[in-house]
C-alpha cells in the first residue's frame, strides 16, 4: 500500500527541522521511507518538489543552500520558523475560538483551525468552549462562490488574471482582464476589487456573476494598487443606499413598514393614506412598484414617470 | 453544538495538525484523548487517525527514531519525546494563510454590534496579539474582509434573553404579506449568515421560525421564561429558508435585466433562454409573496405559472395605475417614457 501523503510530508517536515546542517536530496530520499518507494528518479523529484511547496504552504520557511562541491541542501531553521513569544488569556484565547469557527470555505477554514493549533501548541489557554462564553452567537462567513478560491490566491500573490464576467444586465458573459486587489463580503456576497486592464480603470465584480474558470496571468500588475480598496461604497452605491434626493409618496395608513422605517417624515393624511418624504437613490423606483396600489408616487415627477411606466410594463403583462 | 464545516480529510490539513500535535504533546505526557481532540477543534476519531500516523515520523525510519507514541484508547503516551529535538517541537509560525483566516475572522466578528463589549475587547487585544506574533504573514490579511449585518439594538436583546432564557415580544415585519405581526417567541440562536438571523420557537404558530433581525420593528424582553421545545439544531449554512417539496411551484420567465431572481431565490432549475434570459422553476409556501417580484421585475420578468398568480400581478399593476389618473390631472404633468439613459437590472439589499 502506498504511503500516504500526510505520512511523507511529516517526515519531510521533521527532518528538514531537526537538522542543524543542510541535507541533501539523496540524504532525504534515504531518510524518508516513501523517497525510497517512490521508484525512478523522475517521480521521486517531481514528489519531493510538490511536497516541499506544500510544507512552504503550511508555513515552512525551508532554505536552499548549495554547498562548496555544488550540491544543494535543504533546511527549515528554527529561528525563521518558530512562532515568536505570545501569551493570551483565557478571555483572549475563547475570542479566538469563535473567529477561528466563522469560516464556511475549506481551505480557509483548515488554515483557521491550523492557526488555532499552533497557538493551542504555544500554550493558548483551552479550559473555555467559546460557545460557553459567547452564549448563542454563531457568527458564519458563507462562501458559495466558485470564484473565490482562486481569487483569494491571486489577490493574496497579487497575481493577474482573467475571468468571464456576466454584467447584470447583459445576456452574455464576456471576457475581463483583472488585476485583483481585495475580496469583500457584505450582506452575504463576494465582491472583487480590481484594476481593469481592458477599460483601464478599478472596477468592482460580483463573484457570482463569474461565469467559468479564473485562470491566472503569469505577469505581474501594471496599475499601482491603492492604500484603500473601497468595495463596499461601490456596491451600495448600486443597491441605492447612497441617495442625495428626495421623493413624496403617498402610502396606505398600515402598509410598507420598510418606508416607514426609511422615512424622514411621515403625515396622514385621513383617508386612510399618509404621505411620507423618502431618500431617493438608485433603485427606488422597483422598490415602489413592489408595493402596488398601496403606493402613489408624488414627486419627483421623473420617479414617477419611472413607476408607471414599470407599472404598465406588468399591466400588460 | 454548532455543526463543524463537513471537509474531506485533506493531506496539507493533517500535516499542519501534526505538527502543532508534537509540540503539545511533547509537554503533556499521558494527555487525555478527548481534551487533546476538544483543544485541536477535531473529533476523537481525527485525533486517533493522526495518532496512528505518527509513529511512522521521525527524522529518520532506519535508526531507530521513530516517534514512539500510542494510546490506550484514553491516553496517549510518548516514550521517546527525545527522538525529537528541542529545534523540531518549537511552535512554528503562522503561515499567511493561517494569519489571514484568523485574523479576518477575528476582524469581522469584532465588528458584530451585538457581541458584548468584554468579548469585544477581549477580541481586538487578541488579534493585535496574532498580528504582531505573524509579522509579515499578516500582511496579506489585509486583501480580505468582512462585514457582517446586524441591527445593533435588536441584536443585544435577543442575546440577553437567550442567556437569561426568557421570551420575547416582538412585531416582525414579513415582506411576504407586507404587514406586521406580533408574536411571542424563545429564542434558541443568534445566526449570521450575511444577514443576521434569531432562531426560534414561534409560539404564535407553534413551530421553529427564523427571524432577520433587520425586520424585526420592536422587541421587548418578557419576564416569563423562554421554553422552547428541545428541537434539534439544524445546519444553517446553506439556506436559512428551505422550500419543502410539497410547497406550491412557481414559473418565472426573466430577460438578462432579471437573471438576478436566480442569485437570490432558492430554485429548482433555471433554463437559459435563447434572450439571454432565464426560466426559472422555484417552489413556496406563499406563492403569493412572488406578487411582489413580478411587480419588481417589470418588463424584466413575468410569472409563467400558476396563473391566477400572474392575474394578480397584473391586476395589482392595473389598480395602482388607476390611482394616477388623479394625480397626473392635479400636477398637471405628463406620465411621460422612460428616459434611455436608465440603467436597469440591477438589484437593490432585498
Amino acid at each position: 500500500m502506498a504511503i500516504a501523503k500526510a505520512e511523507r510530508l511529516m517526515n519531510l517536515a521533521l527532518c528538514l527541522l531537526g537538522t542543524r546542517r543542510p541535507l541533501s536530496k539523496r540524504e532525504l530520499r534515504e531518510s524518508i521511507e516513501a523517497y525510497l518507494e517512490a521508484g525512478s528518479d523522475d517521480s521521486f523529484n517531481r514528489m519531493f518538489e510538490r511536497d516541499k511547496d506544500d510544507l512552504r504552504e503550511l508555513g515552512l520557511v525551508i532554505e536552499t543552500v548549495e554547498s562548496l562541491d555544488g550540491e544543494i541542501g535543504y533546511l527549515a531553521r528554527r529561528d525563521s520558523n518558530s512562532l515568536p513569544p505570545i501569551t493570551l488569556d483565557a478571555e483572549e484565547a475563547a475570542a479566538l475560538g469563535l473567529a477561528a469557527k466563522v469560516w464556511q470555505q475549506a481551505r480557509l477554514a483548515g488554515a483557521a483551525s491550523g492557526a488555532l493549533q499552533k497557538l493551542r501548541a504555544a500554550g493558548l489557554p483551552e479550559d473555555v468552549d467559546p460557545y460557553e462564553a459567547h452564549g448563542a452567537l454563531e457568527p458564519r462567513i458563507p462562501v458559495h462562490e466558485a470564484a473565490f478560491e482562486p481569487l483569494m490566491l491571486a489577490c493574496r500573490d497579487r497575481r493577474p488574471v482573467v475571468f468571464d464576467y456576466r454584467k447584470a444586465n447583459a445576456a452574455h458573459p464576456e471576457p475581463r482582464h483583472v488585476e485583483p486587489w481585495a475580496l469583500e463580503c457584505w450582506r452575504g456576497h463576494w465582491y472583487l476589487a480590481g484594476f481593469d486592464r481592458d477599460r483601464g480603470a478599478e472596477r468592482v465584480f460580483r463573484l457570482s456573476r463569474i461565469t467559468g474558470k479564473v485562470r491566472s496571468r503569469g505577469t505581474s500588475f501594471t496599475a499601482a494598487v491603492p492604500d484603500v480598496v473601497t468595495v463596499r461604497e461601490t456596491v451600495a452605491s448600486w443597491a441605492g443606499e447612497t441617495a442625495d434626493r428626495s421623493a413624496l409618496i403617498r402610502l396606505r395608513a398600515g402598509a410598507g413598514y420598510p418606508l416607514r422605517a426609511k422615512a424622514a417624515a411621515v403625515r396622514e393624511l385621513g383617508d386612510g393614506w399618509d404621505e411620507l418624504e423618502i431618500p431617493y437613490g438608485h433603485g427606488l423606483d422597483a422598490w415602489l412598484v413592489e408595493f402596488g396600489p398601496d403606493v402613489v408616487v408624488l414627486e419627483p415627477a421623473e420617479l414617477r414617470a419611472d413607476v408607471m411606466d414599470r407599472l404598465r410594463a406588468v399591466a400588460k403583462g | 453544538m454548532a455543526g463543524k464545516p463537513v471537509r474531506p480529510a485533506n493531506a496539507i490539513d493533517q500535516t499542519r495538525r501534526m505538527l502543532s500535535l508534537v509540540t503539545y504533546l511533547r509537554e503533556r505526557p499521558g494527555a487525555r484523548i478527548e481534551d487533546v481532540a476538544r483543544a485541536f477543534g477535531i473529533t476523537e476519531d481525527e485525533l486517533v487517525s493522526d495518532l496512528d500516523v505518527l509513529p511512522m515520523c521521525g527524522t529518520s525510519f532506519r535508526g531507530g527514531d521513530l516517534l514512539d507514541i500510542d494510546t490506550d484508547g484514553e491516553r496517549i503516551w510518548w516514550h521517546n519525546p527525545a527522538a525529537l529535538g528541542a529545534e523540531a517541537a518549537e511552535p512554528l509560525r503562522l503561515a499567511a494563510d493561517e494569519a489571514t483566516a484568523l485574523l479576518v475572522a477575528a476582524r469581522a466578528v469584532a465588528t458584530l454590534p451585538g457581541l458584548r463589549e468584554g468579548d469585544r475587547q477581549a477580541l481586538l487585544r487578541a488579534t493585535a496579539k496574532v498580528e504582531t506574533a505573524a509579522g509579515e504573514a499578516a500582511g496579506a490579511s489585509a486583501r480580505l474582509s468582512v462585514t457582517f449585518e446586524s441591527e445593533g439594538g435588536v441584536f443585544a436583546d435577543v442575546d440577553r434573553a437567550i442567556s437569561e432564557r426568557r421570551r420575547l415580544w416582538i412585531r416582525y415585519y414579513s415582506p411576504a404579506r407586507d404587514e406586521l405581526t406580533e408574536r411571542e417567541i424563545d429564542p434558541i440562536r443568534l445566526v449570521s449568515v450575511g444577514h443576521t438571523y434569531v432562531e426560534a420557537w414561534c409560539r404564535r404558530s407553534e413551530a421553529r421560525r427564523t427571524f432577520r433581525l433587520d425586520r424585526v420593528a420592536e422587541i421587548r424582553i418578557l419576564d416569563e421564561p423562554s421554553a422552547p421545545p428541545e428541537i434539534e439544531l439544524r445546519d444553517l449554512s446553506e439556506a436559512l429558508v428551505q422550500p419543502a417539496a410539497e410547497d406550491p411551484e412557481v414559473v418565472i420567465e426573466v430577460g438578462p435585466g432579471g437573471r438576478w431572481v436566480a442569485e437570490y431565490y432558492p430554485h429548482d432549475s433555471a433554463d437559459e433562454l435563447a434572450d439571454g434570459g432565464l426560466r426559472i422553476t422555484l417552489r413556496t409556501p406563499e406563492p403569493a409573496s412572488l406578487r411582489r417580484l413580478a411587480l419588481r421585475l417589470g418588463r424584466d420578468g413575468r410569472i409563467v405559472s400558476p396563473p391566477d398568480l400572474a392575474d394578480s400581478a397584473r391586476r395589482a399593476a392595473r389598480e395602482a395605475l388607476a390611482a394616477y389618473d388623479g394625480i397626473e390631472a392635479e400636477q398637471g404633468a405628463s406620465g411621460g417614457g422612460r428616459p434611455d439613459t436608465r440603467i436597469d437590472g440591477r438589484e437593490q439589499g432585498l
